[in-house]
């Protein structure tokens, strides 16, 4: 009866109670939503660092990591491989060799490590050949007499290999992309001049257009005034194992793009057999073993498994190469939890004012309830549970709608590419997927409840300290 | 038998300039399935003697026993307690719970007291059968008149099967057709059922009906008079 007459209390005043619901359900919709926003980011930013950037765990010989010294490659190589294979979980390795130098284009030069690869294995264990950039090139799939490297599209831009252009095709696509035509006309005067560099073309860019304009429109004009200048060359210098300089030509396999800046500016690849040649290395000798798992949750326990099998060896698991990865997968429940609770103490604030008006208005009514053998137990029951239903209903509400917005969202991803720079500089795609995990629900729940019962504890306490004589006499 | 005794009480206010002697050496016993009203001007000390009988107030000196238990040495948790087991009210503006049906407000105190389902509905159609009500059981007081929604203050206030019934002017918000209705449902319990009905009221027509009426003057009783 106490259950029934909280719930039917509520409506009593429809106004008040649906402006109290509505402020949970806002709160707990902005609170889930942008939760669940930061989630699927940091969540891609871990997919993308294990799926292109390192995997799960890496083996190299002691002391490489400290001076990346050429001669320190991986010894008993076949003995490491299999005995890594051998451990449950482990889905695939690929070797690698890692060389630090310099690549140079005719005007540029930009400090790089070059990484040796088998193609075949590697596209095992990274999708960086699902990352090259249209037109650009390919996977080191093509025949080719000269040394091919891989490039990030960063290092593109760094070393002017991308160069930006205005024409009538790239107009007309801006055109149909909604650029408005004023916008288009206006560039149209830059036909025919060439940038060789990414900052040329934005200072243009700034002199000709508000700031306003370029902040909307000027990454979409940057992506069609893209241009790649094929066969482009570059000359990748280096120390060989003897520490004697070395240097080669190589001619580009093509770009990749994986909206990561840092990666895609230091990152070269190349063919382990042509970089094994010109180190003077054996060919078959590598210096660092990546190890791919079957499933990240496993990552410490194999990783000490391959510790412990391979004493004289450096193993290192993502997150101890990434530790800003690991910290984050373990700071976002705790950020997640103050953010939802300093949410729900705005709230509780809202609750408790009305509920306090509730026991303002129904004195008298309390004062009958003591009086007919309503014990303060109840009394102080009847009005908490008022409390939380309050909360609950604002609260199941607005997950529910969060739930819905998110489901719709991460189809299609919401598209920060106004911020894309800043992202990218960080290596978070702008391109978010909202995602969130159902045991949230139950957290927020969890709290959404506390709150309730929470803020109704001062407002029931007034109603705990009412004189029941007093109470029958107002009016 | 006797269910009620009063041992001269006095309840004095402190006021902020002059005490107030609002009842001054009252004794009065009641016995089971009494009619009694208790009359007098405004002012006369009614309803802090209804107050104090039904342990919603504390007297000054002197001592209240129900069936033998002295209300002022129960803590208060008690009191309540005790309240519900023993003592029906029914107050001048009704004071049903505006969001339950006529039904659910019968049935509050009993299913404060745990009933099983089945009794609580019996005994629920019953009295509200018994106020003339049957048919409105699941009508919100908003949807009843003034007469209507005291019956079944009167319903809720024997629900539990209490020692005595305290009504402060029941019949005071009531047309005078109405207050006859209902001090014939309430005499017809009290036969009923036999219970006693301790009520206050200056209205002669209800004065009339009572078995026992009490007159009160300056806080002490000036006449007890039994009409049976």
């Amino acid at each position: 009866m106490i259950w029934k007459t909280a719930w039917k209390n509520i409506w009593r005043n429809h106004i008040r109670s649906v402006v109290v619901i509505s402020s949970v359900v806002v709160g707990i919709f902005a609170g889930v939503f942008s939760i669940a926003v930061m989630i699927g980011a940091i969540n891609q930013r871990i997919d993308a660092a294990l799926n292109e950037e390192i995997s799960h765990i890496q083996v190299t010989a002691k002391d490489f990591r400290t001076n990346y010294d050429p001669a320190l490659t991986i010894k008993d190589s076949e003995k490491v491989i299999s005995v890594i294979n051998s451990i449950g979980g482990v889905e695939n390795t690929c070797s690698r060799i890692i060389i630090s130098g310099m690549a140079n284009t005719a005007t540029k030069s930009a400090g790089v490590q070059i990484i040796g690869i088998d193609p075949e294995k590697e596209k095992k264990i990274f999708s960086l050949n699902k990352k090259i950039m249209a037109g650009t090139g390919d996977f080191f799939e093509r025949e080719s007499r000269y040394n091919l490297a891989l490039i990030g599209q960063d290092l593109a831009k760094e070393l002017n290999i991308i160069r930006y252009y205005v024409d009538s095709t790239m107009l007309a696509e801006l055109k149909t992309e909604g650029v408005p035509e004023d916008i288009v006309h206006r560039l149209s005067g830059l036909t025919g001049e060439r940038f060789t560099s990414e900052k040329l073309f934005i200072k243009k860019l700034k002199l000709m257009f508000t700031t306003k304009e370029a902040a909307r429109y000027g990454r979409i004009i940057r992506e069609k005034a893209w241009s790649f200048r094929e066969n482009s060359k570059l000359t990748l210098t280096f120390l060989d194992k003897d520490n004697y300089q070395v240097g080669a030509v190589f001619r580009l396999a093509g770009i990749y793009d994986i909206r990561n800046s840092m990666f895609e500016q230091t990152n070269v690849f190349v063919k382990n057999d042509e970089l094994t040649r010109l180190v003077g290395i054996t060919e078959d000798s590598f210096h660092k073993l990546i190890v791919r798992i079957d499933d990240t949750d496993n990552t410490d326990e194999i990783t000490s498994s391959i510790r412990n099998k391979l004493p004289g060896y450096e193993v290192l698991s993502w997150k101890d190469l990434q530790p800003d990865l690991a910290m984050m997968t373990g700071l976002v429940h705790l950020y997640y939890a103050i953010f939802m609770i300093i949410i729900l103490a705005a709230l509780a604030f809202g609750i408790v004012n009305t509920m306090l008006m509730v026991v303002l208005e129904r004195t008298k009514e309390l004062g009958m309830l003591t009086a007919i053998g309503m014990n303060k137990k109840r009394v102080f029951s009847m009005i908490m549970l008022e409390s939380v239903f309050m909360s609950l209903i604002g609260g199941v509400v607005g997950m529910i709608i969060s739930w819905i917005v998110i489901q719709v969202t991460a189809r299609e991803g919401i598209n920060f590419s106004k911020y894309a720079e800043g992202f990218e500089a960080m290596g978070f795609s702008a391109h978010i997927y909202p995602q969130i995990d159902p045991i949230f629900f139950i957290e927020v729940t969890i709290l959404i409840i506390l709150t309730g019962v929470i803020s109704s504890v001062y407002p029931a306490r007034k109603a705990l300290k009412l004189d029941p004589a007093d109470a029958l006499r107002t009016e | 038998m006797k269910i009620l005794e009063l041992k001269d009480v006095h309840k004095i206010y402190d006021g902020s300039e002059v005490e107030v002697h609002a009842i001054n050496g009252i004794s009065l016993d009641f016995q089971e399935a009494e009619f009694a009203a208790i009359v007098g001007p405004s002012g006369s000390g009614k309803t802090t003697l209804l107050n104090l009988i039904g342990g919603l107030d504390k007297p000054t000196s002197g001592e209240i026993l129900i069936d033998g238990t002295n209300l002022a040495k129960l803590k208060s948790s008690r009191l309540i307690d005790f309240r519900m087991r023993n003592i029906g009210f029914v107050f001048q503006s009704y004071n049903l719970i505006p969001v339950l049906t006529a039904g659910e407000n019968v049935e509050f105190i009993m299913s404060l007291q745990k009933w099983p389902r089945q009794d609580r509905e019996e005994r629920t159609f019953e009295l509200l059968k018994s106020v003339g009500l049957g048919s409105r059981i699941n009508s919100r007081p908003a949807k009843l008149s003034g007469g209507q929604q005291q019956r079944v203050a009167v319903a809720r206030a024997l629900a539990s099967r209490p020692k005595f019934v305290l009504a402060d002017e029941p019949t005071a918000n009531l047309d005078s057709k109405s207050a006859t209705t209902l001090l014939e449902i309430m005499e017809e319990l009290n036969r009923e059922e036999k219970i006693t009905f301790i009520f206050s009221t200056h209205d002669p027509r209800v004065v009339k009906m009572a078995h026992r009426v009490i007159t009160l003057e300056d806080g002490k009783v000036i006449s007890d008079e039994n009409k049976h």
